[in-house]
């Protein structure tokens, strides 16, 4: 029997666009709930006509992980002559965050299904894929799911691009990050907002939580309020009216100008202080290093990370029920933003007194 | 040539040459009649050239000699290419006469062209006449009152204008004949058989119902101009907007009413809410508030009103207390204000002492301040913290459940490891391949349907561009008809005012005859050229045999005297008869050539006779027969003055 973690895959789904230029959700296997199928038909570029096409997008929703694949069908195949179809999505959502894997896996299905024109043959890959953790495609091989691990996935994310394109102000975002508050990315193209926004829970490699990453969401009431429920998030928009919306964010990154703004609400959570300055160099010295790769950077920037958080735990235990209140803080006269820093980082580790 | 003299004799009394009414041709026109015509109609055509000459002729030789030159020269001026002299005005001739009297005539202005200038239209010839009737009043010269007829006083009085007041009038709806309404025996409008009581009984005429006489006028053209606006207003509306809404005018009034409605009140409720954030303003806020709570949906109103986010309410909080200090602070002040009869350094004193207790209070407010916001952050930082918490908690147990389920079942089948393994394997190889059949089952009744729905929606979009190209149509059809209704109007309108113009016009002469007259002369002389063309063809076709005629004729005499002429040196027979041939073509020539000379001495005589006509016509007789006695009177007039001249 397979492992336990083919359970993590969720379903299946085909939308086709026709040559009316008409959008439908013509086939999912083995259900998808309506209010996903309208998320995910929004987020299925195809909807879409002035924008160009997305071969590979993928987001969260209400913890679901979605990852579409789309293709013109551009040879003379069944599919576009008898049913008048000019492009299709592949849908699969899935519990767990490995976008290469599930890239392969619906381009696989993908090929099938222009082969041969009928959801059929693609259910039985997936079933396969289901039961056995293995499928046959076309291309070079057959596609395994061990071959992609999920640490892998994580690790995929380049940190180093991060800082390269931010520099000292990367603390900010690790800070957001440390205290789990609200960071919301634009970028016009959702290419770019999708490779920025995956690398930045890496920075808090110690929780190895990527459930915060919202990478593509559309300011639409059912996906606003599943974002309203999580109390700390990095999401990605890819409309611009998000920066008037200043109750969705602490922190609001404007990719293409290289811009950082944190929001007045958070302004007082977020100071910052000498502490801050002594990571903020350690980020950006190993990221400057080119001889270290990202998995490396990481390693460091989690160090770093652990001596904080050890530094709080040991307070921790000097007070009763392990718990730290504001005073043991203040009895330890650390400066104003360092102790506001880690009465927050105390907060966020569960560690402080309620 | 009678039509033409009449034409004539008309225009020359119109110019105000006293024709007599005997004169019925230009035959009968003496001298003076001449020089009256010529010289009146100069004046016309250009004063500056008339002013100068004199109707009447004088009656020294000289000076009429002097009159007849300075004419002739003024005609030429004019333009006139026939030859023209001092003998044309005192020793004239018919058709020299009748040729200049035409040249004047034409050249006279024509009145006719103003006229049709003109706009047509009812409203254009209103505007026209009272531009006229202004123009004649200004025109007259003010007089004092006392001076003024009665006619004047009218017009010249400050009495008839009125400033321009308008009230509003009550009109009844239903603005059908009354008659059909009788005829028909129910009433029309079955609205309010109240209304239609009080409208039929109790409301006055409209000229009644304004409370002074004087603003009838303008609250009638007031009330029209509101309708008239109204009523276009609607029709731009409904064809531009209204059409492409496909609904019925009901509806679509009634929508706008509600869509209107729903501004109001939302402009209203904006500003109701900016209102309870500034101070002092509560109390008009509240008003507001319980004015659109009577407009209904009251519930609603309030919750919008209360509802706010987390920021809204922190302000609330922010901004109640400060005007609590701010009554507080007023208080104190108002208790320590200074009573008039007391020293100063009491005054100093007690100055100080309130200054160190608001200090005091200063200090506590701030320090509590500080308390609550510490507690605040404390508060909220803790409950982000449980939050999480349990957002983990709740995962970790759902996943733990998940987890506990498969391991229950793992364990039933843990005895029998290796069978119960082979049994799943087996089981979840027959589900699959059964769930792939039901999928090819399905896929075969979900495909037809698939398709079935994109066709239908390309009908539908069919359809509706159908739909939108007949309503472009529609709404081009609108505009042809309105135009078309606006031209028949105007056409009507032109066409009264024309056949008005024409009843007015003067019936003396009547235009119809002439107009006949001139179309049957049209007529004639096309006729006539059609019989020229055709003798001209006929005898053109003569000519042409003549010619071929003669050619004929020299060949074959060339030939059979030549023939002859071969024969004749042989025999005396064909000598003979060669002389005979010679003698007979020179007879027949000479009487061609006789009867040719005949018919060019015909032409002559006729072109004779005709100049012998003209000759006649020009009275040259009576004239040479003037011209001596006017040249013995001048010769007298010469010795005479020669005579005065030696003795003087």
């Amino acid at each position: 029997m397979a492992a336990p973690e083919t359970q993590l895959m969720l379903s299946v789904g085909l939308i086709e666009k026709d040559v009316n230029a008409d959008t439908l959700w013509v086939w999912c296997y083995p259900s998808v709930s309506a209010e996903l199928r309208e998320v995910l038909l929004s987020k299925c570029c195809l909807r879409q006509d002035s924008r160009g096409l997305h071969t590979f997008v993928f987001g969260q929703f209400r913890r679901t992980w979605y990852y579409i694949s789309t293709v013109e069908v551009q040879e003379p195949t069944a599919l576009k002559k008898v049913q008048l179809v000019t492009h299709f999505s592949i849908v699969v959502t899935t519990k767990d965050f490995n976008p290469e894997k599930y890239a392969a896996f619906s381009r696989v299905l993908c090929r099938i299904y222009i082969k041969h024109g009928s959801p059929v043959k693609m259910m039985e890959g997936y079933i396969a894929v289901l039961t056995k953790g293995v499928c046959q495609s076309d291309e070079n091989g057959s596609f395994l799911i061990k071959d992609y691990d999920v640490r892998k996935a994580y690790l995929a994310g380049s940190v180093k691009d991060v800082v390269s394109q931010f520099g000292m102000e990367t603390i900010i975002l690790y800070t957001a990050l440390m205290l789990k508050k609200r960071i919301v990315v634009h970028h016009p193209q959702v290419e770019a907002l999708l490779e920025f926004t995956r690398a930045l829970p890496a920075l808090t490699w110690h929780r190895k939580d990527w459930s915060i990453l919202h990478p593509y969401v559309h300011l639409t009431d059912s996906e606003l309020e599943n974002l309203r429920t999580c109390t700390g998030y990095v999401a990605g928009f890819v409309d611009p009216e998000v920066s008037n919306r200043s109750d969705l964010f602490d922190v609001y990154v404007n990719l293409p100008d290289s811009e950082i703004t944190i929001s007045q609400s958070a302004k007082e959570a977020m100071s910052m202080g000498k502490l801050h300055k002594d990571i903020g160099l350690v980020i950006v010295q190993s990221a400057e290093n080119a001889d270290r790769t990202d998995g490396q950077i990481i390693k460091d920037i989690s160090i770093k990370t652990r001596e904080i958080l050890a530094n709080l735990a040991s307070l921790a235990e000097e007070c009763e029920n392990s718990k730290i209140t504001l005073e043991t803080l203040k009895q330890r006269h650390f400066p104003p933003a360092t102790e506001n820093f880690l009465f927050h980082l105390a907060a966020a580790e569960q560690l402080l007194k309620i | 040539m009678d039509e033409v003299d009449k034409i004539l004799i008309h225009s020359l009394r119109q110019t105000g040459t006293d024709v007599g009414k005997d004169v019925q041709s230009v035959k009968h026109f003496t001298s003076e009649l001449i020089v009256e015509a010529v010289v009146r109609c100069l004046r016309v055509i250009d004063p500056a050239l008339g002013s100068g000459l004199c109707p009447s002729l004088p009656p020294g030789m000289s000076a009429r000699f002097r009159v007849g030159m300075s004419l002739a020269q003024a005609c030429q001026d004019l333009g006139y290419k026939g030859e023209i002299g001092y003998q044309t005005f005192l020793y004239s001739n018919e058709p020299e006469i009748r040729s200049l009297l035409m040249f004047l005539v034409e050249k006279l202005p024509r009145e006719s062209a103003e006229a049709s200038d003109q706009p047509a239209g009812k409203s254009a010839l209103l505007q026209k006449s009272i531009a006229a009737q202004i123009k004649a009043q200004l025109a007259l010269p003010w007089l004092s009152p006392s001076c003024r007829l009665p006619l004047l006083c009218k017009t010249q009085n400050p009495g008839p204008s009125h400033s321009f007041h308008s009230q509003t009038l009550s009109l009844p709806h239903c603005l059908k004949v009354p008659g059909k309404r009788q005829l028909k025996g129910k009433p029309q409008n079955t609205q309010d058989p109240q209304e239609n009581d009080y409208h039929r009984d109790f409301l006055p005429p409209v000229t009644a119902q304004p409370s002074q006489h004087a603003s009838v006028p303008a609250s009638l053209l007031e009330q029209h101009a509101g309708e008239l606006s109204a009523a276009q207003e609607w029709e731009n509306e409904w064809n531009s907007q209204g059409l492409l809404s496909r609904l019925t005018p009901e509806e679509y009034r009634s929508r706008k009413r509600a869509r209107l409605q729903k501004r109001i009140e939302e402009q209203l409720r904006t500003a109701a809410q900016t209102r309870p954030d500034t101070l002092g303003a509560h109390g008009s806020g509240s008003d507001l508030t319980e004015l659109l709570q009577s407009f209904g949906g009251s519930p609603l109103i309030g919750d919008i009103l209360a509802k706010g986010t987390r920021f809204t309410h922190t302000e609330k909080f922010t901004f109640t207390e400060e005007p609590e200090k701010a009554a507080k602070q007023m208080a104190a002040a108002a208790n320590s204000l200074p009573s008039s009869h007391q020293s100063e350094e009491d005054l100093q004193a007690r100055q100080q002492e309130e200054l160190a207790s608001l200090q005091q209070q200063l200090q506590q407010l701030s320090l509590s301040l500080e308390e609550v916001g510490g507690d605040m952050r404390q508060l909220t930082v803790s409950i982000h913290q449980v939050s999480d918490e349990l957002k983990q908690k709740e995962l970790s147990n759902t996943e733990e459940e998940d987890s506990v389920r498969v391991k229950k079942q793992t364990i039933y089948l843990l005895p029998d490891g290796e069978n119960n393994l082979a049994k799943l394997q087996a089981l979840v190889e027959g589900s699959a391949e059964r769930v792939v059949n039901l999928a090819a089952q399905w896929e075969k009744h979900r495909a037809p349907l698939i398709d079935e729905h994109r066709r239908l929606k390309e009908l539908c979009s069919n359809q509706a561009m159908e739909s939108s190209r007949k309503l472009s149509e529609i709404k081009e059809l609108h505009e042809k008809i309105s135009q078309s209704a606006e031209e028949a109007k105007k056409k009507e309108g032109l066409y009264k005012q024309l056949i008005t113009e024409f009843e007015n016009l003067p019936k003396d002469i009547s235009r119809s005859a002439y107009t006949a007259r001139i179309l049957e002369i049209v007529g004639n002389i096309r006729k006539q050229k059609e019989e020229i063309t055709k003798i001209l063809s006929d005898t053109k076709e003569l000519q042409k045999e003549i010619n071929s005629l003669t050619g004929k004729l020299d060949r074959t005499f060339a030939v059979t005297d030549e023939l002859v002429f071969k024969d004749a040196k042989k025999d005396e027979s064909v000598r003979k008869s060669y002389k005979y041939l010679a003698a007979l073509h020179e007879n027949c020539t000479q009487l061609i050539q006789t009867i040719e000379d005949t018919g060019t001495i015909m032409r002559e005589i006729r072109d004779l006779e005709e100049q012998i006509e003209t000759e006649n016509g020009k009275k040259t007789v009576s004239n040479l027969e003037k011209i001596l006695e006017d040249y013995k009177a001048i010769r007298q007039e010469n010795s005479a003055l020669a005579a005065k001249i030696r003795e003087a």
